[in-house]
C-alpha cells in the first residue's frame, strides 16, 4: 500500500515490524524481501512518485574537491531513488575486495565474497540481468580472448542490466504489497533512542509543508545513499551530541567513489582481434561486457588498488567518435526510449530543455549513429582504457555537516572527496602490469598517460557513493558490524553502500542489492 | 702480351695462394676476439626516427641503458634470443627472434616505461643504440 504523508488525515502514530526508510534499490529490495517473509514494513520515501524540485533541493550541499564530483543532481530523492539515473552496469565485487591488503591499511572486509555469494545470486532478478554468468569462462564461443597469461591478467566480466528503474518495476508491487506500509513525502529528519538505552524507540519523519508523524518499530533501517545515511546519523545529535552511531567520530568517514578515468593507450599489432573486449554481447539472456583485471596475486604482491579495465576503441575517423555524448544526448536518449515504449519520459520539461541547450551535440549523434551504419569501422588497433578505478580507503575523505540548514531544519552535508596522488600512482602501476602482460604475449604496446605527478582533476565522480557508514569489526574503525547494524544501537542497520568497507573496481548497485537481501534474511530471523 | 701456357700457370698460382691464404685467414679469424659491436644487424630494425631517437636519449640518460656502443652491445646479447637474432642472416627470422625476445623480456620483468611506453629492456637498449650510432 502506497500513501502520501501530505495527504489530509495523515496519522501522527505508524508502527510496523520493520521500518525501512529510502526506496532506491537498497530499500525497496529489503521491504519486498521482508514482506514476502511476513514482516509489517514501514516503508519511508522522501519523495513522491517521481521527480519534485522542492524535495531534490534538500539533496543540496557543498562540495570541497580536488575531483569532478556533484552532491546535487547524481543523486534522486523520489520513489525508485537514484535507480532513476543508473546506467545499469553490474558485476559482484572480487574475492580479492574482501581481503585485507599489505600496504593498505584500511583494506578488509568483516565478510568475504563467498558470505556474499547465495545473495548476488538473488540479487539478478531484482536488476532484470539475466542468469549470473560472471564466472563464464567459455569465451571462445563468441569470439577470440586476448591470450594474456592468467597469472597476471585476467579477463573478468560484468553484466549489463536494460537498467532497471525501480520506480517503474516496483511501484504497482508495493502497491499491491499487504504487508508494505509505504508513504511518500516522509522525510526521515530524527531518530530517537529509548531513554537510557541503545535501542532506537521511533523516527521522526515531516513533510515540507509541516507535517510531522512518527514511526515506531522493532528494527529501523537507512538506506537513503551514502551522503544521506551519513547526513541523517550525524544530524541525530539530540541525545548523542557528535550523532548516532558516532561515539568514535567514523560516521561519514572513509568517503570513496570510483575514479572515472579514460586514459592510456594501448596499440595492438595488426591482425590482434580485440573485437569482443569493444562490444557488448548477449549470453543465455544474460548481456555481458568484457574488461581486464590483473590477477590478485599481483594485487596483493604489488599492494595495488583493484580494476576492472575497458577497452574502449579510438577511431582516427571522427564518424565513431561518442565525443558527443552529453547531458543533451543523454537526455534525448532518454526521450526516444520512452516513446518507443509507448509512453512520456519522465522529467520530460527538463530533458527536453537539454536537448535545446545541445542541439548540435545531438544532431552529430543522430548523424553518426546513422552514418555508422553504412560505413562499418575498420578493426581498430588503438584502444584507452576507461575504468573506474578503486580508491584506497581514507579516512580524511569525508562527508561532514555544513552550517547551513535546509528547509526540514537539518544541516545540509559538506562532500570533501580525497584523492590520493597514489591513487593514480596505483592506477598506473596497474597499467603498467597490464602493459607488459600484453607486451610478453606480443600482441602490442602501452603508453602510459597518467603522469608521474597527477593531478587530482584528472578523476570524475562514478556517482558510487560508498564508505560513509563503513563495515567493520572494530567500532572505532567502522560504524556497523558484519550484519550492517550500527554498533553503538542494537536495533538500527544500514543498507547501500555506506556501508562499504572498500569499493572494490565493480559498480556498486549489485553488491547494495545483495546486501539488501541478506540483511532482510538476517531482521526476519531476528525482529 | 702474348698468352703463354707460364703465364696461364703463374696466374693459376697466384689465384691459388690468395684463395688459400683468404681461407686460411677466415678460419684463423674466427677464432680471434673483434672488439667492435656486432648488433649492427638490429639496428635496422629500430624505426630511423625522432621518437625512436628521443627514447633512446631518456634510456641514457635515466641510466636504464648503458652509455656506450660496446656496453649496448653487451646489454643485448645477454639475452639468448636476442644472441640468436645478432647472428641470424635472414632478415625475417632476426626481426622474429628480436620480437620474441622483447617479449621474453616482458615475461621475465625486463620492461622499462619511458615517455609513458612501456618497453622491453631490449626495445630500449636499441632505441639508445641507434642513438649512439647515428652519432658516431
Ligand atoms: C548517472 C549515474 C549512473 C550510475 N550508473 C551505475 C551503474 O552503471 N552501475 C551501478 O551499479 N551503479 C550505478 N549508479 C549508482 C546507483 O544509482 C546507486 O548505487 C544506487 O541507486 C544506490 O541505491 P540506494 O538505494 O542505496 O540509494 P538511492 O538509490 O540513492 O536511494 C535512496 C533513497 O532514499 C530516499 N531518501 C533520501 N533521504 C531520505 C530521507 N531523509 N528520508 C526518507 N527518504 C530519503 C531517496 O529519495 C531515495 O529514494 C549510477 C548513479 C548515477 C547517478
Amino acid at each position: 500500500m502506497i500513501s502520501d504523508l501530505r495527504a489530509a488525515g495523515a496519522p501522527a502514530d505508524i508502527a510496523g515490524d520493520v521500518c525501512v526508510v529510502g526506496t532506491g534499490p537498497a530499500g525497496l529490495t529489503l521491504a519486498i524481501e521482508l514482506a514476502g517473509k511476513g514482516r509489517r514494513v514501514v516503508l519511508l520515501e522522501a519523495g513522491g512518485e517521481g521527480y519534485e524540485a522542492d524535495t531534490q533541493e534538500l539533496c543540496k550541499g557543498a562540495v570541497k574537491s580536488g575531483g569532478h564530483i556533484d552532491i546535487a543532481d547524481s543523486r534522486l530523492r523520489q520513489f525508485g531513488g537514484t535507480s532513476g539515473h543508473w546506467t545499469g552496469l553490474c558485476a559482484p565485487l572480487d574475492p580479492v575486495d574482501f581481503e585485507p591488503r599489505s600496504g593498505s591499511p584500511h583494506h578488509g572486509w568483516p565478510i568475504r565474497r563467498a558470505d556474499l555469494d547465495p545473495f548476488y545470486l538473488r540479487a539478478q532478478s531484482y536488476l532484470d540481468l539475466g542468469p549470473s554468468r560472471y564466472g563464464w569462462t567459455d569465451l571462445v564461443s563468441v569470439g577470440a580472448p586476448l591470450p594474456l597469461d592468467p597469472a597476471r591478467v585476467e579477463t573478468v566480466i560484468h553484466q549489463q542490466s536494460p537498467p532497471t528503474r525501480y520506480a517503474e518495476k516496483f511501484l504497482e508491487t508495493a502497491r499491491a504489497a499487504a504487508k508494505i506500509d509505504c508513504w511518500l513525502h516522509a522525510n526521515l529528519v530524527d531518530l530517537t533512542l529509548a531513554d537510557g538505552s541503545d535501542r532506537v524507540e521511533n523516527v521522526t519523519v515531516a513533510t515540507l509543508d509541516g507535517v510531522r508523524t512518527r514511526v515506531t518499530a522493532k528494527a529501523f533501517v537507512i538506506a537513503c545513499g551514502a551522503i544521506e545515511n551519513a547526513r541523517i546519523l550525524l544530524n541525530a545529535r539530540s541525545q548523542r551530541p557528535a550523532g548516532i552511531g558516532n561515539e568514535h567520530g567514523v560516521v561519514g568517514r572513509y568517503f570513496t567513489d570510483h575514479m572515472t578515468i579514460l586514459t592510456s593507450l594501448v596499440l595492438l599489432n595488426e591482425g590482434v582481434d580485440a573485437k569482443i573486449y569493444c562490444e557488448p554481447f548477449s549470453v543465455d539472456g544474460a548481456n555481458l561486457e568484457l574488461a581486464l583485471r590483473l590477477h590478485p596475486d599481483v594485487i596483493k604482491r604489488e599492494g595495488l588498488n583493484n580494476n576492472h579495465a575497458f577497452l574502449n576503441a579510438r577511431y582516427d575517423d571522427a564518424l565513431y567518435s561518442d565525443d558527443f555524448r552529453n547531458y543533451g544526448w543523454t537526455s534525448f536518449a532518454a526521450m526516444l526510449k520512452a516513446f518507443s515504449h509507448g509512453r512520456a519520459p519522465d522529467r520530460l520539461a527538463e530533458r527536453y530543455c537539454d536537448v535545446m541547450d545541445d542541439v548540435g551535440g545531438v544532431t552529430t549523434g543522430v548523424y553518426r549513429h546513422v552514418m555508422r551504419r553504412f560505413r562499418p569501422p575498420d578493426q581498430p588497433r588503438a584502444f584507452a582504457f576507461r575504468q573506474d578505478a578503486e580508491q584506497a580507503p581514507n579516512p580524511d575523505s569525508r562527508v561532514t555537516l555544513a552550517e547551513e540548514k535546509d528547509r526540514l531544519g537539518l544541516n545540509r552535508a559538506t562532500l570533501d572527496w580525497r584523492i590520493a596522488a597514489d591513487d593514480f600512482l596505483k592506477l598506473r602501476r596497474t597499467h603498467e602490469l597490464i602493459g607488459a602482460a600484453i607486451g610478453a604475449a606480443g600482441l602490442g604496446r602501452i603508453r602510459l598517460e597518467i603522469p608521474e605527478k597527477p593531478e587530482p582533476g584528472l578523476a570524475y565522480s562514478g556517482y558510487h557513493h560508498m564508505g560513509t557508514t563503513r563495515m567493520h569489526a572494530d567500532p572505532t574503525k567502522g560504524v556497523v558490524d558484519a550484519d550492517c547494524r550500527v554498533h553503538s544501537v542494537k536495533n538500527l542497520y544500514m543498507a547501500g553502500s555506506s556501508v562499504f568497507t572498500t569499493g572494490g573496481a565493480s559498480h556498486p548497485t549489485l553488491t547494495i542489492v545483495a546486501l539488501a537481501i541478506r540483511l532482510a534474511d538476517h531482521l526476519a530471523a531476528t525482529a | 702480351m702474348a698468352l703463354t701456357r707460364r703465364l696461364l700457370l703463374g696466374s693459376a698460382g697466384v689465384a691459388a695462394l690468395g684463395a688459400a691464404i683468404y681461407g686460411g685467414s677466415r678460419a684463423a679469424c674466427s677464432f680471434v676476439p673483434r672488439n667492435h659491436p656486432d648488433f649492427f644487424s638490429l639496428l635496422d630494425i629500430v624505426p630511423d626516427d625522432a621518437a625512436a631517437r628521443r627514447l633512446g636519449r631518456l634510456a641514457i640518460e635515466a641510466g636504464l641503458a648503458p652509455d656506450g656502443l660496446s656496453a649496448l652491445g653487451e646489454k643485448l646479447a645477454e639475452g639468448p634470443l636476442v644472441r640468436a637474432a645478432i647472428a641470424e642472416p635472414c632478415p625475417t627470422t632476426r626481426a622474429e627472434l628480436l620480437r620474441d625476445g622483447c617479449a621474453a623480456d616482458f615475461a621475465q620483468n625486463r620492461f622499462v616505461t619511458l615517455d609513458g611506453w612501456v618497453l622491453s629492456e631490449t626495445e630500449a637498449t636499441l632505441c639508445a643504440a641507434k642513438l649512439l650510432a647515428g652519432a658516431a
